[in-house]
């Protein structure tokens, strides 16, 4: 989001006063952070928009429990929300999706390889095959696992934010990126081995 | 860091340059969005009714299940349910 807290104060007071307008305008002033957070950590049979319309009926359901503190910017705490809101989405998923090697295209095949084996240079393709493998295999961890590195690593946050997002204590978040690393390098071994007749 | 460390991370390296897609409001959204912010919360008491309701239904379905158990073995018998499960079934089918 664009603009600071003092641009924002007013249209927030007119929506604790019950003015539509003010509200419409915020929503159209979020949304587009809301909507970067939902679909770093988006549950694969989650609707983006339901997820984004949950975070902010609970952003007016708490506005008025939203008091301004220095050095605590509204987009922080509305990163905040959103944050736990996917990390409960994440958790209520019954089952994480399943990664097929025929869901692959040539190009992630290829960099899962390189992860995995002893190449020394990666694949030379762009950078949107690469996200989507990445997110599929994040997709395969356990909800706080894959929101820790796909904040640390995905999104690029420092520790200390993301221990202010999440609530969690700053070695916490580095124990669970840690452990959350070998979990996926188990998986993208893993993986591999099972489908031996398919490498490249 | 160890080799599989090294190349997630400039796998990620590389993600991270990926576009972003489009993130302006979707149109109707914010219309849809406080259409819902007008509507009347629903009660806590009908929130617990609506969670506790499957349980207590399966709960009197487990209890049918155990007399239809205990009476199975007499269904041939020219007697009466005992009167305790007769008494239980009865008040579970009048509660239904």
């Amino acid at each position: 989001m664009t603009g600071d807290d003092s641009d924002l104060a007013p249209c927030l007071q007119r929506v604790r006063e019950g003015n539509q307008d003010a509200a419409r305008v915020l929503v159209e002033r979020l949304y587009p952070q809301v909507i970067r957070i939902v679909r770093s950590h988006l549950p694969v049979r989650t609707a983006e928009e339901d997820l984004a319309q949950d975070i902010f009926l609970k952003l007016f359901a708490r506005l008025d429990r939203y008091q301004k503190r220095a050095g605590v910017p509204f987009e922080h705490w509305l990163s905040r929300l959103a944050v736990r809101t996917c990390l409960d989405a994440l958790r209520a998923e019954r089952r994480r999706p399943e990664l097929r090697w025929s869901d692959l295209s040539e190009d992630q095949s290829a960099w899962l390889e390189f992860m995995v084996t002893d190449e020394a240079s990666p694949p030379d393709c762009g950078p949107g095959p690469v996200r989507e493998l990445l997110e599929g295999l994040l997709a395969q961890l356990p909800p706080d696992d894959r929101l820790a590195i796909s904040l640390l690593d995905l999104e690029g946050k420092s520790v200390k934010e993301i221990a202010q997002l999440t609530g969690w204590s700053i070695p916490r978040v580095k124990v669970r990126a840690f452990r959350a690393r070998g979990k996926l390098r188990k998986l993208a071994e893993n993986f591999r081995k099972d489908h031996p007749d398919e490498r490249l | 860091m160890n080799d599989f460390d090294a190349k997630w991370q400039s796998a990620a390296a590389q993600a991270r340059q990926a576009t972003r897609r489009e993130e302006s409001t979707p149109v109707g959204f914010a219309a849809r969005l406080l259409a819902r912010t007008a509507q009347p919360g629903r009660a806590p008491i009908e929130l617990a009714w609506d969670r506790l309701m499957p349980r207590l239904l399966a709960g009197a379905v487990a209890v049918l299940l155990l007399c239809a158990a205990l009476e199975a073995p007499h269904w041939r018998d020219d007697r009466p349910l005992e009167p305790g499960i007769e008494n239980t079934v009865a008040q579970l089918v009048w509660s239904l």
